[in-house]
Parts: structure tokens; C-alpha cells; sequence
């Protein structure tokens, strides 16, 4: 079977009409996946109250979240841009190691130890945000602090 | 004539035993050596499978924290679209009508698309 591609005949296909004004407008935080995922502890280590209220606020709506929730959203949104911003000024080199790493190995974290170790001191040391797991055994190392990882492509000490 | 009778000192011993050297080890070593085996093997195993627990704790909790983030952009996106589609609807009916009997946000299943941009 011949594939078909399918021909456009122009190339933006959304709806580019703005909001309206009458609703506060927001920066949107435009920062691609490994960004996010790099910082995703930080920012839920910063922005875990506006996350909640929001999620909170949502399943509170009866199914008008959308309209009803936008205040919320928009502070869960600001508060992870803050977070980007903090860590672009502070950690620069660390966040892009990392962020480096992740893209090179399938996003998985544990092949990357050795710079998000580096990354969490610098956020842990400048923004004092410190990355925890909800649910962890407190009786054990943590699995990002522990230097031998059983499922990385490399499984000696990484750190 | 004299009867045969047996040599003085009696027969010697008939052979009836096999006598090979026993190879190997004894079996209770040999099933010793495959529970020491095995054990490490669950071991191992074990290990990996709480290994495997917590990075997967770690992978949905960092996704977990980014979930209102993109949940609240996608959010805004829709209710702008919502809005941009009221506005052309007056514009091209005159009136709003209401579509569904509820309140709440329906995702449109059609989308608008604009007719004469190209980017």
C-alpha cells in the first residue's frame, strides 16, 4: 500500500484568537519534557500547596474546572515558571547536565545519578528546595542517593 | 571313589557386589549447592524488584508534580477556544445558544480552523 501523506494547504491549523481580556493573562511556561522532568521534584518540593488547591479545586468544580479554576491554574503556573527561573539563574550548568542526560538516555532517571546528584545539592544549597518522595521506606537509602543502580546501562557506582 | 568336597578352607568369597568408585560429590552436597543457588538467585531478585519499586515511585511522583502544571495550560488553551468559538458563533448567529442542557465544560469534539491563514 502506497502511504498517503496528507497535504495541507496551509500550515497552522489552530485557533489563533487570543483570550479574552476580561480573564488575567499568564505566561505559559514553554519549557520542553527533560526540562520539566529534571525539575519536577523542585517544583513540587515548592508549588505542592498551589498544586493541591488547584487539583482540589478541580475536583470541586461538578465539571466546570475549566472556567472556574483558571485563578488557581494560573498561580500553579506561576509558581513553576518561578521555579524554572530560579534554578536557570542559580544552577544553570547542573540543570542543563542533567537535562542533557536525560534526553540522551530515554528520560529514565536512574542512568543519570551522577548529575542529578550535582543538581540536587546546587537546588538543595541555593533554593533550598529538597527533593523527596511521597511513600518512600525510611529505613533505606533513598534509590536517587544510592551510587550503584541496578537497572542502569552502566550498573557500577555512578557517583 | 572319593565324593568332590569343597576346597579346605572353604569357597572364597563369590563377588556379587559392584565395586565402583563413587564420582562426584556426595547428593545432599549437590542439593546443597543448588538451594545456595537459588537463594542467591531470590535474593537478587528481591533486591531488583524493590529497586524496581521505588524508582517507579519516584518516576510517578515526578509526574505527579507536573500534572496540574500541564493539566492548568491545557485548561486556559480550552477555555480560550471555548471563548473564541462563543464570540464567532454571535458573530455569525446573532445569538448565543446553549447547547448542551448543563453546565458544565464540554470539550467540542469539532475543532475550528481558520480559513484563510497560513503561517
Amino acid at each position: 500500500m502506497a502511504q498517503r501523506d496528507p497535504q495541507f494547504n496551509q500550515k497552522l491549523l489552530v485557533d489563533t484568537t487570543p483570550m479574552p481580556d476580561h480573564i488575567p493573562k499568564v505566561e505559559e511556561i514553554g519549557t520542553t519534557s527533560a526540562f520539566l522532568a529534571s525539575a519536577s521534584f523542585a517544583i513540587g518540593a515548592r508549588c505542592q500547596a498551589f498544586n493541591d488547591d488547584y487539583m482540589k479545586c478541580k475536583d470541586e468544580a461538578n465539571g466546570r474546572g475549566e472556567f472556574d479554576c483558571l485563578k488557581e491554574g494560573r498561580k500553579v503556573t506561576r509558581c513553576a515558571a518561578s521555579v524554572i527561573k530560579d534554578i536557570n539563574t542559580h544552577c544553570m550548568q547542573e540543570f542543563q547536565a542533567h537535562v542533557d542526560c536525560l534526553e540522551n538516555n530515554n528520560q529514565t532517571f536512574f542512568n543519570c545519578r551522577r548529575p542529578e546528584q550535582k543538581l540536587n545539592s546546587c537546588i538543595f544549597n541555593k533554593l533550598g528546595l529538597k527533593k523527596e518522595v511521597p511513600g518512600s521506606p525510611e529505613n533505606q537509602v533513598p534509590v536517587w542517593q544510592r551510587p550503584k543502580q541496578m537497572y542502569a546501562e552502566y550498573p557500577g557506582r555512578q557517583f | 571313589m572319593p565324593q568332590d568336597m569343597p576346597p579346605s578352607g572353604g569357597y572364597a568369597q563369590v563377588q556379587y557386589k559392584r565395586n565402583i568408585p563413587a564420582r562426584g560429590f556426595k547428593p545432599w552436597q549437590y542439593m546443597l549447592g543448588m538451594h545456595a543457588i537459588m537463594a542467591y538467585g531470590f535474593y537478587r531478585y528481591f533486591q531488583g524488584v524493590r529497586e524496581q519499586r521505588e524508582l517507579a515511585r519516584e518516576k510517578m511522583w515526578s509526574r505527579l508534580h507536573l500534572m496540574p502544571l500541564l493539566q492548568a495550560e491545557e485548561d486556559r488553551d480550552q477555555v480560550r477556544r471555548y471563548y473564541a468559538d462563543k464570540a464567532r458563533e454571535k458573530e455569525l448567529l446573532g445569538e448565543e445558544t446553549k447547547v448542551y442542557n448543563s453546565d458544565r465544560f464540554v470539550r467540542p469534539t469539532f475543532g475550528y480552523l481558520p480559513a484563510n491563514v497560513s503561517k
